[in-house]
């Protein structure tokens, strides 16, 4: 008992020596524990400025910036966020950064990026700040089973079912994963390339005979998938101790595998449908929020992190790719290698069908993609009456557009007003 | 009888549960000496086998978290399983060299027994009161404490957040604490009351008739029959503390705790970054509850060694 006051005394030296840093960085990015080191000692470092980067959850990076909008003077200077993430922030939180738009006007930066990080209003909220995509990933092992005359980096929809079956069959077991897990991102396939092969199109085709193709196509698909997938969150494991062989996910959510086994595994293209090779870009973007403390410094470390050599010491880090034009060196870590390839080879296709995050739909984007999961679960996995689940769920989906007052986004062709759920 | 002169120097929270356990095996005694011995035998192993489950359960998940924590990332994705491990600290040591663990870890001990602190300090006395007391709007009053576990933290902590940041206790351990005292009060209350209501009230009417006043009663008669039980409710304190990753996650920015630090990490890192980050956050607690065990034990009527 007496050692009591000694410990106390010694537990508040400890509690006072963590290091005020001068920037506070907070990232909805570069979350595993290996990239945020990676982000501090490879990408952050060689800046002449302290910088305290803190990777968040999303559940908490919004609570708290909206915690903190009715406070003068912020915590918090430097926010890195999906385009997702921060426009489902009240968009008067994050300072308009209009003036950062000429600087960075000859950087290269894709201009439908640059209009991604207005949120669908005229101030720039955002700058863009990475890029990274969805792809496949296959064990050399299961090559063997590819149906006769199919080429990996040009395969369809029913040559993935036609793969999977021959491994089940080969194998015993279903060997290809999909994430739908409550951390995958199952959603994003849904809308960025299933829906885009089949119909062309994300909402405005939504209950289409098309669509009703698309989905019995995917219960297809299913029957030959590991029913382990509803809890897959990152392919990268399934992957890695041999559950899956084939899996569609995130570039930076396959890293570990390609980083860890180079000759075991393959990067290709997602397949094409019926409409072509849908894929769909993902962007990260650099915004400050308003009450921020020191807002030029907040804006010389966007500068800093949009040059060149940043952008590709953030993709070391991190397994996202530069937004800006940069010379790619030849000693980038396999997986980056890898994906690479896979990503060129998928935009750049005779059929690519390109898709763009959902846009304009501000605090409504998490209700969009619940509207994809929910008919995942409904038809996919509780055999669910197709046309009946979309009857349902479509004037949900035009309700929450109409909301949100979206026109349409790529591949959907552009709409006068609310973009039009047929 | 043996049992009947041990009870006269225990202390009665302890003597009923105690002379239960003696009278048992002293009819067990007298059983064997009459009936065969197979029926006892077949007791005695469900006995051990059921002891042995409840240790495994606990010790194995452990166990399993140590191995793989100093395997190399091979072994852990590998098939067969080995209980050998290749004695990699390749991934401890990167926790070690990871920004912020250190001093996250010492913020999580601050505000773990500051937790624990207010929650006695201001626990106990409420749960003496419920205990000796008859007072109007006691039973609300109980109702009212445990309800304040009725609201789940994610609810709690946006509207906390904006007032500590107005208040100006925001990003700090004390506040914090304070969120986390919070949610431990309610079982400091109902545990130490419980406590109070076992300690007959003539032990404390003898003190004052040989001349203590209230306080000296208390502290002298009552308060060494209830340390064990206080220190309980101080663990399941610190323990709730420990854990707690939302409200820590959102109240602090800079001082962050380690549970708060890792856990939003750790789920996402790969599985051997996974097993070392999982030791990492047990085996404080776990060295508490070591340090602490003579309290507990003595608690449940196990002699302390």
């Amino acid at each position: 008992m007496r050692k009591m006051p000694t410990a106390l005394a010694l537990l508040a030296l400890l509690g006072t020596t963590s290091a005020l840093a001068d920037i506070t960085f907070f990232s909805t990015q570069a979350r595993p524990l290996e990239e945020a080191q990676q982000m501090r000692e490879i990408a952050l470092a060689p800046y002449a400025e302290a910088i305290n980067y803190m990777p968040q959850e999303t559940g908490t990076f919004l609570s708290r910036l909206e915690a903190e909008k009715t406070s003068p003077d912020g915590a918090l200077d430097l926010l890195g966020g999906l385009h997702g993430e921060l426009g489902s922030l009240t968009p008067s939180i994050l300072t308009p950064l209009n003036d950062l738009q000429g600087s960075l006007a000859d950087t290269g930066i894709s201009k439908q990026y640059m209009t991604l990080g207005k949120l669908g209003g005229d101030q720039q909220r955002y700058i863009p700040w990475m890029q990274a995509t969805y792809i496949m990933a296959a064990n050399r092992k299961a090559l063997p089973y590819l149906p006769e005359g199919a080429d990996l980096n040009a395969l369809s929809y029913d040559e993935l079912l036609a793969w999977g079956r021959n491994m089940q069959e080969a194998t015993g077991s279903p060997k290809l994963g999909f994430p739908a897990g409550r951390k995958g991102l199952i959603h994003r396939f849904l809308e960025g390339y299933l829906y885009p092969s089949f119909t062309h199109s994300v909402v405005r085709e939504f209950r289409s005979d098309d669509a009703v193709a698309m989905w019995q196509k995917f219960r297809e698909i299913w029957a030959v998938t590991n029913p382990r997938s509803t809890a897959y969150g990152f392919m990268q494991e399934p992957l890695l101790n041999g559950e899956v062989w084939v899996a569609f996910d995130h570039t930076a959510r396959l890293k570990d595998a390609f980083n860890k086994q180079p000759d075991q595994y393959v990067a290709f293209p997602a397949p094409a449908g019926p409409s072509g090779r849908g894929y769909m870009p993902v962007v990260a973007g650099l915004a400050v929020p308003a009450n921020a403390t020191n807002p030029d410094a907040s804006r010389r470390l966007i500068r800093y992190l949009m040059t060149p050599e940043a952008q590709i010491r953030t993709l070391r880090a991190t397994n996202f790719f530069p937004v800006v034009e940069a010379e790619l060196p030849d000693d980038l870590p396999a997986s980056i290698r890898m994906s690479g390839k896979a990503v060129a080879a998928q935009s750049s296709a005779d059929d690519a069908v390109l898709s763009l995050l959902p846009s304009g739909l501000g605090q409504q984007s998490g209700l969009f993609n619940k509207i994809y999961r929910d008919a995942f679960v409904q038809i996919v996995l509780r055999d669910a009456d197709i046309e009946e689940t979309l009857d349902i769920l479509a004037p949900r989906l035009q309700t929450l557009i109409n909301t949100s007052g979206a026109g349409c986004w790529l591949p959907d062709p552009p709409s006068d007003g609310p973009c039009p759920v047929k | 009888m043996k049992s009947s002169s041990s009870e006269a120097v225990m202390p009665s929270s302890l003597s009923s549960r105690a002379s239960a356990s003696l009278a048992d095996s002293s009819s067990q005694l007298a059983q064997t000496a009459h009936k065969p011995r197979r029926n006892d035998m077949a007791w005695r192993w469900l006995f051990r086998a059921g002891v042995s489950i409840l240790v495994l359960w606990v010790l194995v998940p452990i166990a399993l978290l140590m191995l793989n924590s100093v395997s190399t990332p091979e072994q852990i994705t590998g098939w067969p399983k080995t209980l050998t491990p290749a004695l990699s600290f390749e991934t401890l040591d990167f926790f070690w060299h990871y920004q912020g663990v250190i001093s996250a870890l010492g913020n999580s001990l601050l505000a773990a027994v500051f937790t624990m602190v207010i929650a006695i300090v201001l626990g106990a006395p409420a749960g003496y009161a419920l205990a000796r007391f008859v007072f109007p709007g006691m039973n609300a009053y109980r109702m009212i404490i445990i309800l304040s576990r009725a609201f789940p933290m994610p609810l709690l902590a946006l509207p906390l957040a904006v007032i500590f940041i107005q208040v100006g206790i925001d990003d700090s351990i004390l506040g914090l604490a304070m969120v986390h005292a919070t949610l431990a009060l309610p079982f400091a209350v109902l545990i130490t009351s419980s406590l109070f209501m076992g300690i007959p009230v003539e032990l404390e009417e003898a003190a004052w008739l040989m001349g203590c006043n209230r306080w000296q009663a208390f502290r002298r008669v009552v308060l060494p029959l209830a340390a064990p039980g206080i220190t309980a409710s101080a663990v399941f304190a610190f323990v709730i503390s420990w854990n707690e990753v939302f409200a820590s996650a959102i109240l602090t920015v800079e001082n962050r705790t380690l549970t708060a630090f890792l856990v939003q990490s750790l789920s996402e890192s790969p599985a051997e970054i996974k097993y070392a980050g999982g030791l990492i956050l047990v085996v404080p607690a776990l060295l508490f509850l070591f340090a602490i065990r003579k309290y507990l034990f003595s608690m449940w009527g196990i002699s302390n060694r």
